[in-house]
């Protein structure tokens, strides 16, 4: 039983209903045209990126870590990076040279979110323009977003005593001002596009399928887990880009779909069966130790 | 606050108030202070000494301080072992109170209230677990109460866990009142039993299958012969086991750690029969719902695998050779060979979540975890914690015999 | 998650069935090599022709035969032949047997006389009184090997002996049958606790079986005493 985005939302506007205001504001229930039209993503073209790594000084700097390590040397490529609590982005060089090539990684904003759907008090949250924030005051640490991401993008502030989970934000505020995220504003070469989500998928099937182009033909988030508002197309096979290639096409709330739509069946169902078994046993001990004396008794039970 | 497990010596007819009748065991405090001077009580003692404060460096320094948790396990035992074994365990609970009220097994009575006792400690200890793995745990109320994240199972566990206390609690009513010598409030607490056994069950059966149901949303990350669309149903068939053997184990223990508190007519071994008939029952269900699950996936090759070999272990060592060890000593009446079948079975299931939530669980990632000192002991503090406040109810309440006023307690 | 391509996909299907049909297949020999054979502390004695009727919660009393006063029943037979043994009280009273004195072949007994004599593993002993008037025509010969039988199965294997009745509707009148004893049990099961020292709380454990041996429970330097009173063979006098 597939969740799609609409049935998606509804849940989440009908829960975002229930809840008080503040929870309300991120995701009152829209209709699906207005969801598509203001939906954002970025496309992750690697074959323009050159690995200067502005996007993660930018990003840094706008959420004031402390990162980057190792800005401006070349050896932070030796070895393959993944994002902490101090940098909400990386860029690997995933393959040595000819051609060289480099991959940046974050939080990938699915469009439906396994974190956003693990977290219990709805402190990761989707938002209907893309970004999934995070509400740091509702969170509980109970980690279950870590488990449940299949890019292992959320992270913890284990060596804090107040830890919180971190992850990059899509500059959410800085969206809601109008202003494009930190790392694609400072992208020297395009390799990072922001726009509508359809439209970068316009964009990026052109150059796909444009005559001689040198792309694998496979957008890299355009169906996994659902679709992600970050998509990659590149020149290299897919798997080289390390992102994960075993995640599916179906949204990961999909999985435990059939298991609480159990539950108001569970609610409905064992309370006539217990006491129905209840009446059944009393009746029958009423009938054993009393003989035809009790029938009387028995049959009011 | 732990109590002697010998008879407690005449008491001082002189400190006769209320705290020295219900608290001290009818001790005057000074007298009450020496008898605690047990080895048993020693060795707790000492185990707490060490593990509440690890627990407060815990909480001072943080989870990376006192943990061996990473950004790739996010995970480790005091989930894997206090909560989702000290779940699966506590559910001797809602068995026996089903087996009891709603079956009418009679035969069973004498081990309602171990077993419903065992549950909410069980359960108690279990989220004080999770309280300690929590990183934010004073946010506990947050999902409760005002920010409801509807799709998610773990909210749904929340709430069912919330419940379920209360209503294992109040469950555990009538022995307090009747302890407390509150016959009015006793009778009002009584008369809930049916009513709340039934919510009980329904509760449990909703948060049993959903602990496992947590596990879904990681198919990359758990090992395919764990991992199945069916976790939930093994979650709860496997509790249903894991209850029943946790009643014998612990009311073995119990007749014998508590002789003067126990009533010495109760068929402790006939019980062990009949429950290990059940357990015998499910493991044998269970041993073939998961074998169902492996054809299903078309899992078969993974078995010659090492993973295959360890899931054949548990499979074929914890859960097989239970059923066929229940069933053979149910059937000959050998009680020892039903208790430690029994023994081996809680392992069993510790094994099982374990399994899930640590060991098979990102089985294909070179950062592997393994718990810290601190971690270990402070899951050994909070089982001690618990088994001292066990020992605490038993001793002054009438759990494990009738309270001479209220002989009919079997009757409710 | 492994995918399924459609062809494997047909015998995947096969299999899960046949696990399916191979599991049904295992589980009823399997539940009744659990349930175990029928014994008698739980259910009725394979004699028994009629479900056994529980009384008080405590003691078993077969619907299908006769009890007297002093704890003994008969059952009617072949050619008017009747079996006589002890009932589930008595058994449960006494608890494990060492010997078990039958009175010998020939012999006359006579309701309400004392007719044999449990003994204990502690060497003390209480005799039991005869619910019938006649001849004795058989022992149980199994008893003499294993008096245990006596007190483990009484309506069953443990029955003691069987008796040529010479008064069967004239003792009859001294019998009882059916719903009177289910109140009698009751009364012994509640005169049981009035012998319970005060101290102890009430004996009515929570609804399972007694453990063998309660007279020894209650007092054991005086239970054959106590025994001998609740069977009705005590200093008081036996019943007429």
């Amino acid at each position: 039983m597939k969740l799609n985005r609409r049935t998606f939302f509804k849940v989440a506007g009908t829960a975002g209903a229930a809840a008080l205001a503040p929870a309300r504001t991120a995701s009152a229930a829209t209709s699906a045209e207005v969801l598509d039209a203001g939906r954002r993503g970025v496309l992750v073209d690697t074959t323009k990126c050159i690995g200067c790594r502005a996007c993660e000084a930018a990003c840094s700097e706008t959420n004031r870590l402390s990162g980057p390590a190792m800005p401006d040397d070349a050896a932070v490529f030796g070895s393959l990076r993944k994002t902490d609590t101090t940098s909400f982005t990386v860029v690997n060089r995933v393959t040595p040279a000819t051609p060289e090539r480099f991959v940046k990684q974050q939080c990938m904003h699915c469009l439906e979110p396994a974190c956003a759907s693990a977290c219990l008090a709805r402190a990761l949250d989707k938002t209907p323009m893309g970004p999934v924030v995070y509400h740091k005051d509702r969170c509980l640490g109970c980690r279950y977003c870590m488990v449940a991401c299949p890019f292992d993008v959320p992270k913890y502030e284990y060596d804090k005593a107040l830890p919180y989970v971190t992850k990059c934000t899509f500059c959410a505020d800085r969206q809601a001002k109008g202003e494009s995220p930190a790392c694609t504003s400072v992208c020297p070469t395009g390799a990072l596009t922001f726009g509508n989500r359809n439209e970068l998928l316009d964009i990026a099937r052109e150059r796909l399928y444009a005559k001689g182009s040198p792309y694998v033909r496979h957008i890299y988030g355009e169906n996994e887990v659902g679709g992600t508002s970050w998509m990659y197309i590149t020149d290299i096979p897919i798997e080289k880009l390390g992102l994960p290639t075993d995640v599916g096409s179906y949204a990961y709330s999909s999985l435990t779909q059939a298991s609480l739509a159990a539950v108001p069946f569970v609610l409905t169902l064992w309370p006539p069966l217990l006491m129905g078994i209840y009446s059944f046993s009393k009746r029958r001990d009423a009938v054993a130790a009393h003989g035809s004396d009790t029938q009387e008794e028995a049959d009011h039970v | 606050m732990s109590s002697p497990t010998t008879a407690p010596t005449v008491p001082d007819a002189t400190a006769r108030n209320w705290a020295s009748d219900k608290l001290f065991l009818g001790m005057s405090f000074w007298e009450y202070a020496k008898s605690l001077a047990t080895p048993g009580n020693f060795l707790a003692g000492l185990i707490m000494a060490i593990g509440l404060p690890l627990l407060a460096y815990r909480f001072i320094f943080g989870l990376g301080a006192a943990t061996n948790l990473s950004q790739t396990n996010p995970w480790g035992i005091w989930i894997g072992f206090d909560l989702l074994s000290g779940v699966a365990l506590a559910a001797g609970g809602y068995t026996l109170a089903t087996s009891v009220y709603i079956f009418g097994l009679e035969k069973y009575h004498a081990v309602v209230r171990p077993a419903v006792l065992t549950g909410f400690l069980g359960y108690l200890f279990a989220v004080l677990g999770l309280a300690a793995d929590l990183g934010r745990p004073w946010n506990l109320p947050v999902p409760i109460v005002y920010s409801f994240g509807g799709p998610s199972v773990m909210f749904e566990i929340a709430w069912c866990v919330v419940l379920y206390l209360t209503v294992l609690f109040m469950e555990f009513l009538p022995p307090i009142f009747e302890w407390l010598g509150w016959p009015k409030a006793r009778l009002w607490a009584v008369r809930m039993t049916i009513g709340l056994t039934v919510f009980g069950v329904m509760l449990s059966t909703l948060h049993q299958s959903s602990l496992g149901a947590l596990f879904l949303m990681a198919p990359t990350k758990l090992h395919p012969l764990w991992y199945s669309p069916f976790i939930p149903a093994y979650f709860f068939i496997s509790s249903i086991a894991a209850g029943l053997s946790m009643v014998i184990v612990e009311s073995a223990l119990s007749h014998r750690a508590f002789q003067h508190r126990a009533d010495h007519h109760t068929d402790v071994d006939g019980i062990a029969l009949g429950l290990a008939r059940g357990a015998s029952i499910v493991l044998f269900a269970y041993f073939f719902v998961k074998l169902q699950g492996i054809a299903d996936g078309g899992r078969w090759a993974l078995l010659s695998t090492p993973y295959g070999y360890w899931f054949l272990v548990e499979m074929l060592g914890f859960i097989l050779l239970p059923s066929m060890l229940f069933a053979y000593g149910a059937r000959h009446s050998h009680v020892r060979l039903v208790r430690w079948t029994a023994a081996w079975t809680v392992l069993g299931i510790v094994v099982n979540r374990l399994n899930v939530s640590v060991i098979a669980m990102n089985w294909n990632v070179p950062d592997r975890y393994i718990p810290s000192f601190m971690e270990v002991w402070i899951s050994i503090t909070l089982v001690t914690l618990g088994v001292s406040t066990f020992r605490w109810i038993v001793n002054r309440m009438p759990v494990l015999k009738a309270h001479p006023e209220y002989p009919e307690s079997s009757s409710h | 998650m492994i995918p399924h391509d459609i062809l494997t996909l047909y015998s995947a299907k096969m299999l899960e069935y046949g696990i399916a049909v191979l599991f049904l297949a295992l589980f009823i020999p399997f539940w009744r090599y659990v349930q175990g054979p029928v014994k008698a502390p739980a259910l009725a004695a394979a004699r028994s022709r009629r479900p056994a009727a529980r009384a008080a919660e405590w003691f078993l009393a077969p619907a299908d035969r006769l009890f007297h006063r002093g704890h003994a029943w008969l059952m009617g037979g072949d050619e008017g032949i009747v079996t006589v043994g002890m009932d589930d009280f008595a058994a449960k009273l006494v608890g494990p047997l060492s010997r078990v004195s039958l009175p010998a072949v020939g012999a006359s007994v006579g309701q309400g006389e004392q007719a044999w004599r449990l003994t204990a593993a502690d060497g003390r002993s209480v005799d039991m009184l005869s619910p019938v008037d006649g001849t004795v025509v058989e022992l149980n010969a199994a008893l003499a090997e294993t008096p245990e039988l006596a007190e483990r199965d009484p309506y069953g294997d443990g029955w003691l002996m069987r008796v040529r009745p010479s008064r069967l509707r004239a003792n009859r009148i001294n019998l009882m049958a059916g719903r009177a004893v289910h109140r009698w049990m009751e009364e012994a099961a509640a005169g049981l606790r009035g012998h319970v020292a005060p101290g102890l709380g009430a004996l009515a454990q929570d609804g399972g079986m007694p453990v063998a041996g309660m007279a020894r429970a209650i007092d054991p330097e005086g239970w054959d005493r106590l025994a001998a009173t609740l069977l009705l063979t005590g200093e008081e006098g036996s019943d007429a």
